[in-house]
Protein backbone atom coordinates (compact mmCIF):
# COMPACT_ATOMS: atom_id res chain seq x y z
CA UNK A 1 0.00 0.00 0.00
CA UNK A 2 1.19 3.50 -0.37
CA UNK A 3 1.49 5.32 3.12
CA UNK A 4 -0.70 7.53 4.06
CA UNK A 5 2.01 10.52 4.73
CA UNK A 6 5.17 9.96 2.66
CA UNK A 7 7.48 10.60 6.15
CA UNK A 8 6.04 7.43 7.74
CA UNK A 9 7.38 4.71 6.66
CA UNK A 10 10.68 5.84 7.10
CA UNK A 11 9.75 7.11 10.88
CA UNK A 12 8.85 3.74 11.14
CA UNK A 13 11.93 2.39 9.62
CA UNK A 14 14.66 4.91 11.02
CA UNK A 15 15.13 3.67 15.04
CA UNK A 16 16.13 -0.01 13.96
CA UNK A 17 18.32 0.95 11.02
CA UNK A 18 19.93 3.74 13.17
CA UNK A 19 20.93 1.21 15.77
CA UNK A 20 21.98 -1.75 12.87
CA UNK A 21 23.88 0.65 11.28
CA UNK A 22 25.62 2.24 14.32
CA UNK A 23 26.29 -1.49 16.37
CA UNK A 24 26.87 -3.70 13.54
CA UNK A 25 27.10 -2.39 9.78
CA UNK A 26 29.36 0.56 10.52
CA UNK A 27 31.89 -1.71 12.58
CA UNK A 28 31.65 -4.46 9.88
CA UNK A 29 32.99 -2.09 7.15
CA UNK A 30 35.25 -0.91 9.74
CA UNK A 31 36.58 -4.10 10.91
CA UNK A 32 37.30 -4.74 6.94
CA UNK A 33 39.48 -1.41 6.56
CA UNK A 34 41.11 -2.05 9.70
CA UNK A 35 41.98 -5.34 8.99
CA UNK A 36 44.39 -3.78 6.14
CA UNK A 37 46.47 -2.14 8.80
CA UNK A 38 48.84 -2.50 11.74
CA UNK A 39 46.98 -1.00 14.66
CA UNK A 40 47.32 -1.11 18.42
CA UNK A 41 44.47 0.24 19.41
CA UNK A 42 45.63 3.49 20.57
CA UNK A 43 48.01 5.37 17.66
CA UNK A 44 47.31 5.90 14.69
CA UNK A 45 46.91 2.99 12.50
CA UNK A 46 49.23 2.52 9.17
CA UNK A 47 48.34 0.76 6.32
CA UNK A 48 49.96 -2.08 5.13
CA UNK A 49 47.96 -3.91 2.48
CA UNK A 50 47.26 -7.69 3.05
CA UNK A 51 50.50 -8.26 5.57
CA UNK A 52 48.04 -9.51 8.02
CA UNK A 53 46.48 -11.72 5.67
CA UNK A 54 49.92 -13.50 4.54
CA UNK A 55 50.90 -13.14 8.43
CA UNK A 56 47.74 -15.57 9.41
CA UNK A 57 47.65 -17.87 6.39
CA UNK A 58 51.63 -18.70 7.80
CA UNK A 59 50.56 -18.77 11.45
CA UNK A 60 50.61 -22.14 12.56
CA UNK A 61 48.16 -21.23 15.69
CA UNK A 62 45.64 -20.16 13.82
CA UNK A 63 45.36 -22.52 10.65
CA UNK A 64 45.34 -25.51 13.63
CA UNK A 65 42.75 -23.70 15.58
CA UNK A 66 40.56 -24.43 12.32
CA UNK A 67 41.33 -27.88 12.26
CA UNK A 68 40.37 -28.52 15.79
CA UNK A 69 36.61 -26.34 14.73
CA UNK A 70 36.82 -29.12 12.39
CA UNK A 71 37.19 -32.02 14.65
CA UNK A 72 34.76 -29.80 16.76
CA UNK A 73 32.20 -29.85 13.81
CA UNK A 74 32.34 -33.53 13.24
CA UNK A 75 31.83 -34.25 16.54
CA UNK A 76 29.01 -32.09 16.90
CA UNK A 77 27.34 -33.48 14.26
CA UNK A 78 27.32 -36.52 15.69
CA UNK A 79 26.46 -35.62 19.37
CA UNK A 80 24.22 -32.79 18.89
CA UNK A 81 22.48 -33.54 15.19
CA UNK A 82 21.92 -37.16 15.17
CA UNK A 83 21.50 -37.91 18.57
CA UNK A 84 18.90 -34.63 18.31
CA UNK A 85 17.26 -36.95 15.38
CA UNK A 86 16.97 -40.28 17.13
CA UNK A 87 15.55 -38.61 20.26
CA UNK A 88 13.21 -36.89 18.17
CA UNK A 89 12.36 -40.10 16.41
CA UNK A 90 11.82 -41.66 19.97
CA UNK A 91 9.73 -39.38 21.50
CA UNK A 92 7.82 -38.65 18.49
CA UNK A 93 7.19 -42.58 18.37
CA UNK A 94 5.16 -42.66 21.85
CA UNK A 95 2.50 -40.38 23.34
CA UNK A 96 3.26 -38.82 26.63
CA UNK A 97 6.54 -37.77 26.15
CA UNK A 98 6.63 -34.12 26.93
CA UNK A 99 8.36 -34.93 30.63
CA UNK A 100 11.61 -36.25 28.06
CA UNK A 101 11.39 -33.09 25.48
CA UNK A 102 11.11 -30.65 28.54
CA UNK A 103 13.87 -31.91 30.16
CA UNK A 104 16.37 -32.74 27.00
CA UNK A 105 15.92 -29.15 26.24
CA UNK A 106 16.66 -27.88 29.58
CA UNK A 107 20.35 -26.92 28.91
CA UNK A 108 19.76 -25.09 25.85
CA UNK A 109 17.67 -22.06 27.38
CA UNK A 110 20.28 -21.91 30.19
CA UNK A 111 23.95 -19.66 30.62
CA UNK A 112 26.89 -21.07 28.59
CA UNK A 113 29.10 -19.63 31.00
CA UNK A 114 26.74 -21.52 33.82
CA UNK A 115 26.76 -25.09 32.50
CA UNK A 116 30.47 -24.39 31.41
CA UNK A 117 31.58 -23.81 35.22
CA UNK A 118 29.32 -26.71 36.14
CA UNK A 119 30.75 -29.27 33.41
CA UNK A 120 34.57 -28.10 34.79
CA UNK A 121 33.47 -29.08 38.22
CA UNK A 122 31.39 -32.71 36.85
CA UNK A 123 35.25 -33.12 35.17
CA UNK A 124 37.40 -31.91 37.77
CA UNK A 125 39.99 -34.60 38.58
CA UNK A 126 39.52 -34.32 42.53
CA UNK A 127 36.26 -33.29 43.37
CA UNK A 128 34.25 -34.21 40.19
CA UNK A 129 32.12 -37.26 39.85
CA UNK A 130 33.06 -38.99 36.92
CA UNK A 131 36.38 -39.91 37.62
CA UNK A 132 34.78 -40.70 41.29
CA UNK A 133 32.05 -43.14 39.06
CA UNK A 134 34.69 -44.52 36.99
CA UNK A 135 36.52 -45.53 40.41
CA UNK A 136 33.45 -46.84 42.18
CA UNK A 137 32.35 -49.30 38.72
CA UNK A 138 36.22 -50.62 38.66
CA UNK A 139 37.23 -48.79 35.67
CA UNK A 140 40.30 -46.54 37.23
CA UNK A 141 41.95 -47.08 34.13
CA UNK A 142 39.55 -44.46 32.31
CA UNK A 143 40.32 -41.63 34.55
CA UNK A 144 41.65 -38.50 33.06
CA UNK A 145 42.35 -35.09 33.98
CA UNK A 146 39.61 -34.47 31.28
CA UNK A 147 40.26 -30.82 30.56
CA UNK A 148 43.74 -31.15 30.99
CA UNK A 149 44.66 -33.63 28.93
CA UNK A 150 45.82 -32.84 25.47
CA UNK A 151 44.04 -36.78 24.21
CA UNK A 152 40.68 -35.45 25.39
CA UNK A 153 40.19 -32.24 26.00
CA UNK A 154 38.77 -31.30 22.90
CA UNK A 155 36.84 -34.29 22.80
CA UNK A 156 35.36 -33.48 26.57
CA UNK A 157 34.22 -29.81 25.13
CA UNK A 158 32.67 -31.75 22.29
CA UNK A 159 30.59 -33.97 24.62
CA UNK A 160 29.39 -31.09 26.34
CA UNK A 161 28.39 -29.33 23.95
CA UNK A 162 26.38 -32.35 22.72
CA UNK A 163 24.53 -32.55 26.38
CA UNK A 164 23.58 -28.91 25.78
CA UNK A 165 22.28 -29.10 22.07
CA UNK A 166 21.14 -33.12 21.46
CA UNK A 167 17.67 -31.60 23.06
CA UNK A 168 17.49 -28.33 20.61
CA UNK A 169 17.94 -30.33 17.37
CA UNK A 170 15.40 -32.59 18.95
CA UNK A 171 12.90 -30.20 19.24
CA UNK A 172 13.47 -28.76 15.73
CA UNK A 173 12.96 -32.40 13.93
CA UNK A 174 10.30 -33.15 16.82
CA UNK A 175 8.15 -29.56 15.48
CA UNK A 176 9.22 -31.26 12.04
CA UNK A 177 8.27 -35.05 12.48
CA UNK A 178 4.57 -33.59 14.49
CA UNK A 179 3.76 -31.53 11.08
CA UNK A 180 3.53 -34.55 9.01
CA UNK A 181 -0.19 -35.00 7.73
CA UNK A 182 -1.23 -38.01 10.11
CA UNK A 183 -3.21 -39.57 7.17
CA UNK A 184 0.13 -40.32 5.95
CA UNK A 185 1.83 -42.03 9.18
CA UNK A 186 -1.60 -43.39 9.61
CA UNK A 187 -1.79 -45.52 6.49
CA UNK A 188 1.84 -46.63 6.63
CA UNK A 189 1.05 -48.48 10.32
CA UNK A 190 -2.19 -49.68 8.58
CA UNK A 191 -0.06 -51.23 6.35
CA UNK A 192 2.06 -52.93 8.74
CA UNK A 193 4.92 -50.46 8.78
CA UNK A 194 7.23 -50.50 11.96
CA UNK A 195 8.28 -47.66 14.03
CA UNK A 196 11.53 -48.04 12.54
CA UNK A 197 10.47 -48.28 9.12
CA UNK A 198 8.07 -45.67 9.21
CA UNK A 199 10.77 -43.48 10.82
CA UNK A 200 13.51 -44.42 8.20
CA UNK A 201 11.36 -44.26 5.15
CA UNK A 202 8.72 -41.70 6.04
CA UNK A 203 9.38 -39.47 8.44
CA UNK A 204 13.02 -38.30 7.48
CA UNK A 205 12.70 -38.26 4.42
CA UNK A 206 9.87 -35.70 4.45
CA UNK A 207 12.20 -33.36 7.04
CA UNK A 208 15.06 -33.47 4.78
CA UNK A 209 14.94 -29.45 4.58
CA UNK A 210 14.65 -29.16 8.60
CA UNK A 211 17.66 -31.66 8.64
CA UNK A 212 20.09 -29.57 6.10
CA UNK A 213 18.97 -26.41 7.91
CA UNK A 214 20.25 -28.30 11.13
CA UNK A 215 23.80 -29.17 9.74
CA UNK A 216 23.99 -25.49 8.57
CA UNK A 217 23.22 -24.57 12.09
CA UNK A 218 25.69 -27.13 13.79
CA UNK A 219 28.60 -26.28 11.16
CA UNK A 220 28.20 -22.42 11.15
CA UNK A 221 27.56 -22.40 14.74
CA UNK A 222 30.38 -24.73 15.41
CA UNK A 223 33.08 -22.35 13.80
CA UNK A 224 31.98 -19.53 16.34
CA UNK A 225 31.95 -21.47 19.08
CA UNK A 226 33.65 -19.38 22.22
CA UNK A 227 31.68 -19.32 25.39
CA UNK A 228 32.14 -23.20 26.09
CA UNK A 229 36.31 -23.54 25.12
CA UNK A 230 36.92 -19.71 26.48
CA UNK A 231 35.40 -21.26 30.09
CA UNK A 232 36.96 -25.11 29.74
CA UNK A 233 39.79 -24.48 29.02
CA UNK A 234 40.65 -21.03 27.07
CA UNK A 235 42.49 -23.00 24.21
CA UNK A 236 44.53 -24.82 26.33
CA UNK A 237 46.29 -27.11 27.08
CA UNK A 238 49.18 -26.10 24.39
CA UNK A 239 47.07 -24.45 21.78
CA UNK A 240 45.38 -28.04 21.61
CA UNK A 241 41.03 -26.86 21.77
CA UNK A 242 42.51 -22.82 20.23
CA UNK A 243 39.56 -22.39 18.06
CA UNK A 244 39.18 -19.91 15.61
CA UNK A 245 37.39 -17.25 18.43
CA UNK A 246 39.32 -18.05 21.24
CA UNK A 247 42.32 -17.34 19.39
CA UNK A 248 41.04 -13.87 17.67
CA UNK A 249 40.18 -12.79 21.69
CA UNK A 250 43.41 -13.17 22.74
CA UNK A 251 45.09 -11.72 19.77
CA UNK A 252 42.90 -8.24 20.31
CA UNK A 253 42.82 -7.99 24.08
CA UNK A 254 45.74 -9.74 25.28
CA UNK A 255 48.21 -9.05 22.67
CA UNK A 256 46.40 -5.46 21.43
CA UNK A 257 46.94 -6.42 17.92
CA UNK A 258 44.08 -5.26 16.52
CA UNK A 259 44.70 -4.99 12.65
CA UNK A 260 45.95 -8.51 12.71
CA UNK A 261 42.91 -9.04 15.24
CA UNK A 262 41.00 -7.75 12.08
CA UNK A 263 42.20 -9.55 9.58
CA UNK A 264 41.76 -12.98 11.62
CA UNK A 265 38.12 -11.68 11.93
CA UNK A 266 37.65 -11.04 8.09
CA UNK A 267 38.83 -14.61 7.42
CA UNK A 268 36.39 -16.14 9.73
CA UNK A 269 33.48 -14.09 8.41
CA UNK A 270 34.35 -14.95 4.87
CA UNK A 271 34.53 -19.00 6.02
CA UNK A 272 31.02 -18.35 8.13
CA UNK A 273 29.48 -16.36 4.93
CA UNK A 274 30.73 -19.01 2.34
CA UNK A 275 28.80 -22.09 4.34
CA UNK A 276 25.76 -20.46 3.93
CA UNK A 277 26.30 -19.58 0.09
CA UNK A 278 27.50 -23.16 -0.43
CA UNK A 279 24.05 -24.13 1.44
CA UNK A 280 21.97 -22.09 -0.67
CA UNK A 281 23.46 -23.39 -3.55
CA UNK A 282 23.35 -27.43 -2.47
CA UNK A 283 19.38 -26.60 -0.96
CA UNK A 284 16.69 -28.68 -2.26
CA UNK A 285 13.79 -27.05 -3.64
CA UNK A 286 11.54 -30.02 -3.51
CA UNK A 287 7.58 -29.16 -2.72
CA UNK A 288 7.10 -32.54 -1.15
CA UNK A 289 9.10 -31.69 1.77
CA UNK A 290 7.65 -30.17 5.41
CA UNK A 291 8.39 -26.48 5.77
CA UNK A 292 9.36 -25.94 9.58
CA UNK B 1 0.01 -47.51 19.85
CA UNK B 2 0.20 -50.42 22.84
CA UNK B 3 2.15 -49.05 26.17
CA UNK B 4 5.03 -50.19 26.23
CA UNK B 5 7.36 -50.22 30.13
CA UNK B 6 10.87 -50.51 28.73
CA UNK B 7 10.68 -47.73 26.33
CA UNK B 8 9.78 -45.68 29.46
CA UNK B 9 12.39 -46.59 31.56
CA UNK B 10 14.93 -46.64 29.19
CA UNK B 11 14.39 -42.75 28.42
CA UNK B 12 14.11 -42.00 32.14
CA UNK B 13 17.12 -43.47 32.34
CA UNK B 14 18.85 -41.57 29.68
CA UNK B 15 16.74 -38.69 31.38
CA UNK B 16 19.40 -38.88 34.05
CA UNK B 17 22.16 -37.57 31.73
CA UNK B 18 20.44 -34.57 32.46
CA UNK B 19 19.26 -34.75 36.06
CA UNK B 20 22.39 -36.07 37.92
CA UNK B 21 24.61 -32.91 36.83
CA UNK B 22 21.88 -30.26 38.25
CA UNK B 23 20.77 -32.49 40.88
CA UNK B 24 24.56 -32.53 42.65
CA UNK B 25 25.39 -28.71 41.66
CA UNK B 26 22.12 -28.44 44.21
CA UNK B 27 23.13 -31.05 46.40
CA UNK B 28 26.86 -30.25 46.70
CA UNK B 29 25.75 -26.72 47.24
CA UNK B 30 24.21 -27.61 51.10
CA UNK B 31 27.75 -29.97 51.63
CA UNK B 32 30.72 -28.33 53.46
CA UNK B 33 33.85 -27.81 51.56
CA UNK B 34 35.53 -30.84 52.70
CA UNK B 35 32.63 -32.98 52.32
CA UNK B 36 32.32 -31.82 48.46
CA UNK B 37 36.19 -32.94 48.15
CA UNK B 38 36.37 -36.03 50.17
CA UNK B 39 33.13 -37.58 49.08
CA UNK B 40 32.03 -35.73 45.58
CA UNK B 41 29.57 -38.17 45.54
CA UNK B 42 27.85 -38.52 49.20
CA UNK B 43 24.78 -36.66 50.00
CA UNK B 44 24.41 -33.36 52.24
CA UNK B 45 24.40 -33.94 55.83
CA UNK B 46 23.38 -31.20 57.37
CA UNK B 47 20.13 -28.92 55.45
CA UNK B 48 21.87 -25.63 55.84
CA UNK B 49 20.65 -23.27 53.19
CA UNK B 50 22.04 -20.07 54.91
CA UNK B 51 24.68 -20.70 51.84
CA UNK B 52 22.53 -19.21 49.67
CA UNK B 53 22.42 -16.12 51.37
CA UNK B 54 25.24 -15.76 51.65
CA UNK B 55 25.77 -16.31 47.92
CA UNK B 56 23.58 -13.74 47.07
CA UNK B 57 24.74 -11.11 49.09
CA UNK B 58 28.80 -11.23 49.81
CA UNK B 59 29.44 -12.48 45.60
CA UNK B 60 27.18 -9.87 44.44
CA UNK B 61 25.12 -12.44 42.81
CA UNK B 62 21.95 -9.61 43.17
CA UNK B 63 23.50 -7.39 41.85
CA UNK B 64 24.45 -8.84 39.10
CA UNK B 65 20.78 -10.33 38.53
CA UNK B 66 19.76 -6.55 38.37
CA UNK B 67 22.10 -5.68 35.72
CA UNK B 68 20.91 -8.74 33.62
CA UNK B 69 17.20 -7.47 34.35
CA UNK B 70 17.81 -3.79 33.60
CA UNK B 71 20.12 -4.76 29.99
CA UNK B 72 17.12 -7.39 28.95
CA UNK B 73 14.50 -5.82 29.99
CA UNK B 74 15.42 -2.58 27.77
CA UNK B 75 17.18 -4.53 24.54
CA UNK B 76 13.97 -7.25 23.85
CA UNK B 77 11.62 -3.56 24.12
CA UNK B 78 13.53 -2.10 22.15
CA UNK B 79 13.79 -5.21 20.01
CA UNK B 80 10.21 -5.49 20.03
CA UNK B 81 9.20 -1.89 19.37
CA UNK B 82 11.49 -1.10 16.61
CA UNK B 83 11.88 -4.60 14.77
CA UNK B 84 7.81 -4.66 14.78
CA UNK B 85 7.63 -0.65 13.72
CA UNK B 86 10.01 -1.56 10.78
CA UNK B 87 8.22 -4.94 10.02
CA UNK B 88 4.89 -3.07 9.26
CA UNK B 89 6.60 -0.73 6.78
CA UNK B 90 8.64 -3.24 5.10
CA UNK B 91 5.60 -5.62 4.58
CA UNK B 92 2.81 -3.23 4.02
CA UNK B 93 4.01 -0.25 2.87
CA UNK B 94 5.49 0.73 -0.46
CA UNK B 95 8.77 3.61 0.15
CA UNK B 96 12.54 3.86 -1.84
CA UNK B 97 14.96 1.96 -0.83
CA UNK B 98 12.60 -0.35 1.35
CA UNK B 99 14.53 -3.02 -0.52
CA UNK B 100 18.10 -1.99 -0.38
CA UNK B 101 17.52 -1.38 3.68
CA UNK B 102 15.91 -4.58 4.02
CA UNK B 103 18.96 -6.33 2.19
CA UNK B 104 21.48 -4.42 4.35
CA UNK B 105 19.58 -5.75 7.66
CA UNK B 106 19.43 -8.90 6.69
CA UNK B 107 22.85 -9.38 6.52
CA UNK B 108 22.92 -9.04 10.24
CA UNK B 109 21.23 -12.59 10.08
CA UNK B 110 24.21 -14.41 9.14
CA UNK B 111 27.66 -12.50 10.01
CA UNK B 112 28.98 -13.62 13.22
CA UNK B 113 29.91 -11.65 15.86
CA UNK B 114 33.27 -11.96 15.19
CA UNK B 115 32.87 -9.64 11.88
CA UNK B 116 32.04 -6.48 13.94
CA UNK B 117 33.07 -6.48 17.42
CA UNK B 118 36.71 -5.14 17.03
CA UNK B 119 35.61 -2.32 15.00
CA UNK B 120 32.64 -1.64 17.39
CA UNK B 121 35.02 -1.92 20.73
CA UNK B 122 37.07 0.89 19.65
CA UNK B 123 33.98 3.02 18.45
CA UNK B 124 32.59 2.37 21.92
CA UNK B 125 36.07 3.38 23.18
CA UNK B 126 35.95 6.89 21.36
CA UNK B 127 32.61 7.25 22.25
CA UNK B 128 33.21 6.55 26.09
CA UNK B 129 30.69 4.28 26.68
CA UNK B 130 32.53 1.24 27.34
CA UNK B 131 31.60 0.28 30.70
CA UNK B 132 28.74 1.76 30.97
CA UNK B 133 24.70 -0.29 30.31
CA UNK B 134 24.33 0.88 27.23
CA UNK B 135 27.67 -0.56 25.54
CA UNK B 136 25.76 -4.12 25.80
CA UNK B 137 22.09 -2.71 25.15
CA UNK B 138 23.10 -0.70 21.85
CA UNK B 139 24.48 -4.24 20.11
CA UNK B 140 22.49 -6.55 21.96
CA UNK B 141 19.38 -4.62 20.48
CA UNK B 142 20.63 -4.60 16.97
CA UNK B 143 21.71 -8.13 17.37
CA UNK B 144 17.75 -8.64 17.82
CA UNK B 145 16.57 -6.21 15.17
CA UNK B 146 17.52 -8.53 11.97
CA UNK B 147 15.73 -11.89 13.34
CA UNK B 148 12.72 -10.35 14.97
CA UNK B 149 12.06 -8.10 11.76
CA UNK B 150 12.10 -11.40 9.45
CA UNK B 151 9.80 -13.19 12.02
CA UNK B 152 7.46 -10.43 12.44
CA UNK B 153 7.20 -9.92 8.26
CA UNK B 154 6.34 -13.63 8.00
CA UNK B 155 3.74 -13.36 11.16
CA UNK B 156 2.79 -10.13 9.16
CA UNK B 157 2.09 -11.25 5.68
CA UNK B 158 -0.08 -14.35 7.07
CA UNK B 159 -2.50 -11.63 8.44
CA UNK B 160 -5.08 -10.88 5.92
CA UNK B 161 -4.34 -7.74 4.04
CA UNK B 162 -8.30 -6.62 3.87
CA UNK B 163 -8.00 -5.85 7.59
CA UNK B 164 -5.16 -3.19 6.63
CA UNK B 165 -7.63 -1.66 3.54
CA UNK B 166 -10.68 -1.91 6.03
CA UNK B 167 -9.13 0.28 8.62
CA UNK B 168 -7.68 2.79 5.98
CA UNK B 169 -11.01 2.97 4.30
CA UNK B 170 -12.29 4.20 8.05
CA UNK B 171 -9.89 6.97 7.85
CA UNK B 172 -6.93 5.35 9.96
CA UNK B 173 -3.51 6.70 9.31
CA UNK B 174 -0.66 4.20 9.33
CA UNK B 175 0.61 4.97 12.75
CA UNK B 176 -2.46 4.26 13.82
CA UNK B 177 -2.83 1.23 12.20
CA UNK B 178 -0.15 -0.32 13.83
CA UNK B 179 -0.87 0.34 17.21
CA UNK B 180 -4.20 -0.61 17.09
CA UNK B 181 -4.82 -3.26 14.71
CA UNK B 182 -1.18 -4.57 14.28
CA UNK B 183 0.21 -5.20 17.13
CA UNK B 184 -2.71 -6.35 19.08
CA UNK B 185 -2.74 -9.37 16.23
CA UNK B 186 1.02 -9.99 16.76
CA UNK B 187 0.72 -11.02 20.01
CA UNK B 188 2.10 -14.39 19.10
CA UNK B 189 4.71 -13.22 17.20
CA UNK B 190 5.67 -11.03 19.87
CA UNK B 191 6.12 -13.37 22.47
CA UNK B 192 8.53 -15.94 19.97
CA UNK B 193 10.74 -13.04 19.59
CA UNK B 194 10.56 -11.60 22.98
CA UNK B 195 11.95 -15.03 24.36
CA UNK B 196 14.82 -15.45 22.35
CA UNK B 197 15.84 -11.71 22.67
CA UNK B 198 15.40 -12.01 26.32
CA UNK B 199 17.42 -15.89 26.19
CA UNK B 200 20.08 -13.90 24.19
CA UNK B 201 20.86 -11.06 25.78
CA UNK B 202 20.33 -12.70 29.47
CA UNK B 203 22.87 -15.17 28.20
CA UNK B 204 25.41 -13.45 26.11
CA UNK B 205 29.23 -13.67 27.07
CA UNK B 206 31.48 -12.28 24.81
CA UNK B 207 30.47 -8.32 24.50
CA UNK B 208 29.79 -8.30 28.22
CA UNK B 209 33.30 -10.30 28.78
CA UNK B 210 34.85 -7.66 26.62
CA UNK B 211 33.00 -4.12 27.50
CA UNK B 212 32.11 -4.52 31.16
CA UNK B 213 35.52 -4.02 33.64
CA UNK B 214 33.53 -2.41 35.84
CA UNK B 215 32.22 -5.38 38.43
CA UNK B 216 28.94 -3.32 39.69
CA UNK B 217 27.70 -3.53 36.29
CA UNK B 218 28.53 -6.95 35.11
CA UNK B 219 25.84 -9.58 34.13
CA UNK B 220 25.48 -12.75 35.19
CA UNK B 221 27.63 -14.87 32.92
CA UNK B 222 30.44 -12.63 33.60
CA UNK B 223 29.65 -12.05 36.94
CA UNK B 224 29.71 -15.42 37.83
CA UNK B 225 32.64 -16.25 36.47
CA UNK B 226 34.13 -13.39 38.23
CA UNK B 227 32.84 -15.34 40.85
CA UNK B 228 34.22 -18.66 40.45
CA UNK B 229 37.84 -17.16 40.52
CA UNK B 230 37.35 -14.86 43.43
CA UNK B 231 36.29 -18.00 45.09
CA UNK B 232 37.90 -20.45 43.41
CA UNK B 233 38.34 -23.04 46.00
CA UNK B 234 35.11 -22.12 48.30
CA UNK B 235 32.94 -24.66 46.71
CA UNK B 236 29.85 -25.51 48.31
CA UNK B 237 29.79 -20.90 47.91
CA UNK B 238 30.40 -21.85 44.29
CA UNK B 239 27.92 -24.45 43.46
CA UNK B 240 25.30 -22.36 45.54
CA UNK B 241 25.70 -19.61 43.04
CA UNK B 242 25.42 -21.61 40.38
CA UNK B 243 22.41 -23.08 41.46
CA UNK B 244 20.87 -19.97 42.52
CA UNK B 245 21.39 -18.94 38.65
CA UNK B 246 20.12 -22.05 37.10
CA UNK B 247 17.06 -22.22 39.46
CA UNK B 248 14.88 -19.59 38.83
CA UNK B 249 15.31 -20.17 34.90
CA UNK B 250 14.71 -23.47 35.11
CA UNK B 251 11.39 -22.82 36.92
CA UNK B 252 10.25 -20.43 34.55
CA UNK B 253 11.11 -22.92 31.96
CA UNK B 254 8.85 -25.41 32.95
CA UNK B 255 6.24 -23.12 33.53
CA UNK B 256 6.64 -22.01 29.69
CA UNK B 257 7.84 -24.42 28.28
CA UNK B 258 6.38 -24.81 25.19
CA UNK B 259 7.20 -20.83 24.39
CA UNK B 260 10.70 -21.38 25.28
CA UNK B 261 10.99 -24.29 23.06
CA UNK B 262 9.16 -22.97 20.47
CA UNK B 263 10.76 -19.34 20.72
CA UNK B 264 14.70 -20.83 20.69
CA UNK B 265 13.95 -23.51 17.59
CA UNK B 266 11.73 -20.93 15.39
CA UNK B 267 14.18 -18.00 15.74
CA UNK B 268 16.86 -20.22 14.85
CA UNK B 269 15.62 -22.13 11.86
CA UNK B 270 13.89 -19.03 10.11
Amino acid sequence: MKPTARWIPYFLVAPAFAIFTLAILGPIIATFGLSLTDWDGFSTPSFIGLENFVRAFNDKVYTSSYGHAAIYIVATLVLEVLVGLILAGLVSAKRNTTFYRVAFFTPVMLPLVVISVLWSFLLNPDLGILNRILDQVGLESWKHIWLGDQSTALLSISVISGWIFAGFYMAIFYAGFQRIPSTIIESARLDGASELQLLRQIKIPMIKNLTEVAVLLCVTGGIQVFDLVYVLTNGGPYDTTQVPTTYLVRVVFRDQQMGYGSALAVILTLVVVGFGLIYNKLRTKDDSVVEY
Amino acid sequence: MKRNPIFHIAMSLYSLIYFVPLLWMALSSLKSNQEITMDPLSLPTAWDFSVFAEAFSAGGLGKYAINSAIVTGISMSGVLLFGSMAAFAFTRLKFRFSKQILALITLGLILPLQSYFIAQNALFDYLGIKDTRLALILPYTAMGLPLAIWLFRAYIQNLPKEIFEAARVDGAGDLRVYQTILLPMLKPGIATVAVFTALSAWNEFLLALVYIQNDDLKTIPTGLLTFSTRYSTNYHLLFAALTIVTVPMIILYVIFNRKVIEGLTEGAVK
